[in-house]
């Protein structure tokens, strides 16, 4: 009976996955070129503080990406693995 | 009446599949969610979202384990505390079915309002839930067939 309900959630949860992760690169993406922006900026004009922001920055978001791209899928699949059966 | 209880049981644990793969597909999406606002806030150097994303993330993984681990041993626990239901015939039947279907629908409600909670419902209402199905078990199980009996049924 909830057989295509389910899998209409399903369906759905894939387009949002799909779509929120195409954002997240767009977002990244821009993020890292607005840091390089930066960076340069800061390194033409001899801010050595503004240079080191940049990059601290481009690195945060590398790892935001890498969580996004290696550990969430992980995650997904421990928390779909300890869905329970009906304790009933 | 065993039929019509299997019956009524096989459907609500088909929903509770349901709702259990609903909220595993429910909470990956919100801690990819949570990525996308920290990695927002990250490239806007807006640390306090970030600092927001990473605690509300962190906050739906434990929502997320209270509802796929704890709920089901709530439910579980509750199912087992309740003593047998006396009686005697149709009115033994009877509370043993109610008190069977209350057992699945204090699971699914659990279910339900760890689902909600993760938008505004607060957590403590699923525990207030529990406590109330418990009761609404505790009666059907047990004053009924007390009932009948009082009145000489049995």
């Amino acid at each position: 009976m909830f057989d295509p309900i389910m899998e209409q959630i399903q369906s759905l949860a894939q387009d949002a996955w799909l779509f929120l992760i195409g954002l997240l690169i767009i977002v990244a993406m821009l993020g890292a070129l607005y840091y390089v922006l930066q960076g340069t900026a800061g390194a033409a004009f001899g801010g050595g503080r503004m240079t080191s922001t940049a990059i601290l920055g481009a690195v945060g978001i590398v790892i935001l990406v890498l969580f996004a791209f290696l550990v969430l899928p992980r995650l997904g699949e421990l928390i779909q693995s300890l869905a329970p059966g009906p304790p009933f | 009446m065993a039929e019509v209880t299997d019956l009524i049981l096989s459907v609500l644990r088909q929903a509770w599949l349901a709702l259990a793969g609903g909220l595993a597909a429910v909470a990956v999406l919100a801690l990819l969610s949570q990525t996308l606002r920290a990695a927002a806030g990250s490239a806007l150097s807006a640390r306090f979202w970030v600092w927001q994303a990473i605690s509300a993330g962190a906050a739906v993984l434990i929502l997320a384990l209270f509802g796929l681990l704890g709920a089901p041993a709530l439910a579980q626990a509750a199912n087992q505390a309740l003593p047998g239901s006396s009686g005697c015939g149709p009115v033994a039947e009877l509370g043993a079915l109610a008190a069977a279907l209350i057992a699945a629908l204090v699971a699914l409600r659990l279910l339900r309002t760890t689902f909600a909670a993760g938008g505004s419902a607060p957590l403590s209402g699923a525990l207030v839930e529990a406590a109330e199905a418990v009761f609404g078990m505790l009666l059907a199980s047990a004053a009924t067939p007390l009932a009948a009996h009082f009145l000489g049924a049995c």
